[in-house]
């Protein structure tokens, strides 16, 4: 049966509280998860003081003050800091999003900083995304063609072609998407998600791909494609504002329609 | 733990080349129920009482019992395709699972033949 509740070793319990230096100017307070698989220990939650006169707006960049400043064991990933690479998807005020993007001032009171949901943890706010990047290996992301390419020149899209796939192609694959989805998260092994899907679409759909009938008979399943039930988790929270619950949608309405 | 590759094993079994079916039947068995459920409830509430003398004749009428049929038939099919989701959705274990699909099979089958049953019986006079 789908577990609703942590396994036990998995529970969380009350961590430690790093104080503000006396003297702070503007303190903001950070509850962040933490896991250690090597400690044995079960997660918990540390309470960190920050000084927001100390570091820049972003969460991140509170994050990145912590570590540097105060409990240099906080683990967490970040490459870009400018949301185009996808590292730092996190689960903040109960939202899955991009610490580098997201503003301390959008947010109320104290900051609870989690990993991404329902995903087996490496440590700290870092998950474990190998099934996640298997499953977009999965639907073959890369063109597929039968027709030998042009010997002087690219393969041709219409410009009405190219702005079909430019919104699906920014996906920077995060998985705040996934992640975000009821339906991920009771069948992560079956169901491919939001993320994975938006991918297929957007091959799908390219003028230049000539696998169109094999990728839509490869996500004919029940469990692939149809344990998609419209929660519209994915669209809420991308913060690329794509809309893999439309994409999807298409994908439903391509398989109806070539059967009749 | 599995030493199966990760792309194996979001691989799985392959594609059941299934679900367009079930998901089309959903979409049309609800569009179907729209006008039904309506059209249910619309003619029980105008009817002068809900005494068995009263519902009972109403049921005898011939465009009655024809759509009761349609009603109950539609709508376990509709319980059907959705309750057999909300099973996959939640149950893991394939032993379970399948077991818990053919009871729910089953006992759609019994509800809608239970509900032709009745209304059979009572158009053609023999209820009692």
């Amino acid at each position: 049966m789908t577990e609703f509740r942590l396994p036990p070793n998995s529970r969380i319990r009350k961590g430690v509280t790093h104080k503000a230096p006396a003297g702070a100017g503007e303190v903001r307070t950070f509850r962040i998860y933490r896991f250690d698989p090597t400690s044995g220990e079960n997660p918990r939650v540390d309470t960190f003081e920050l000084d927001l006169k100390s570091c820049g707006p972003m969460v991140l960049d509170a994050l990145i003050q912590i570590k540097g400043v105060i409990d240099a064991s906080l683990t967490f990933r970040r490459s870009c800091r400018e949301g185009i690479c996808g590292s730092c998807a996190m689960n903040i005020d109960g939202v899955n999003r991009l610490a580098c993007t997201t503003s301390m001032l959008d947010l109320k009171g104290e900051i609870k900083i989690y990993p991404l949901p329902h995903m087996p943890v490496v440590k700290d706010l870092v998950p474990d995304l190998t099934n996640f990047y298997a499953q977009y290996a999965s639907v073959k992301p890369w063109l597929q063609t039968r027709t030998p390419a042009p010997p002087d020149s690219e393969r041709l899209q219409s410009k009405e072609d190219q702005e079909r796939i430019d919104r699906p192609a920014a996906c920077i694959l995060c998985a705040c998407c996934s992640t975000a989805c009821p339906s991920y998260w009771w069948n992560s092994d079956r169901f491919l998600g939001p993320a994975a899907l938006l991918a297929a679409y957007r091959w799908i759909i390219d003028s230049r791909d000539e696998a169109t009938g094999e990728r839509l008979d490869e996500l004919e399943d029940p469990f692939r494609l149809y344990r998609c039930h419209t929660i519209m988790n994915c669209t809420d929270v991308c913060p690329k504002d794509l809309n893999p619950a439309k994409a999807i949608a298409e994908i439903k309405k391509m398989l109806v329609e070539r059967q009749s | 733990m599995s030493l199966r590759s990760p792309l194996g094993r979001a691989l799985g079994a392959g594609s059941a080349k299934d679900g367009v079916r079930h998901w089309w039947m959903q979409r049309l068995s609800s569009i179907a129920l729209v006008p039904l459920s309506i059209w249910f409830v619309v003619s029980l509430l105008s009817l002068p009482t809900l005494d068995h003398v009263t519902v009972t004749a109403w049921m005898g009428q011939s465009w009655t019992a024809l759509l009761l049929i349609l009603f109950v038939l539609v709508a376990t099919w509709h319980s059907q395709l959705g309750v057999r989701v909300v099973a996959e959705d939640y149950i893991h274990g394939a032993g379970a699972k399948t077991l818990v699909l053919i009871a729910l099979t089953f006992a759609h089958a019994l509800v809608a033949a239970a509900g032709v049953f009745a209304v059979l019986k009572v158009a053609f006079g023999g209820a009692s």
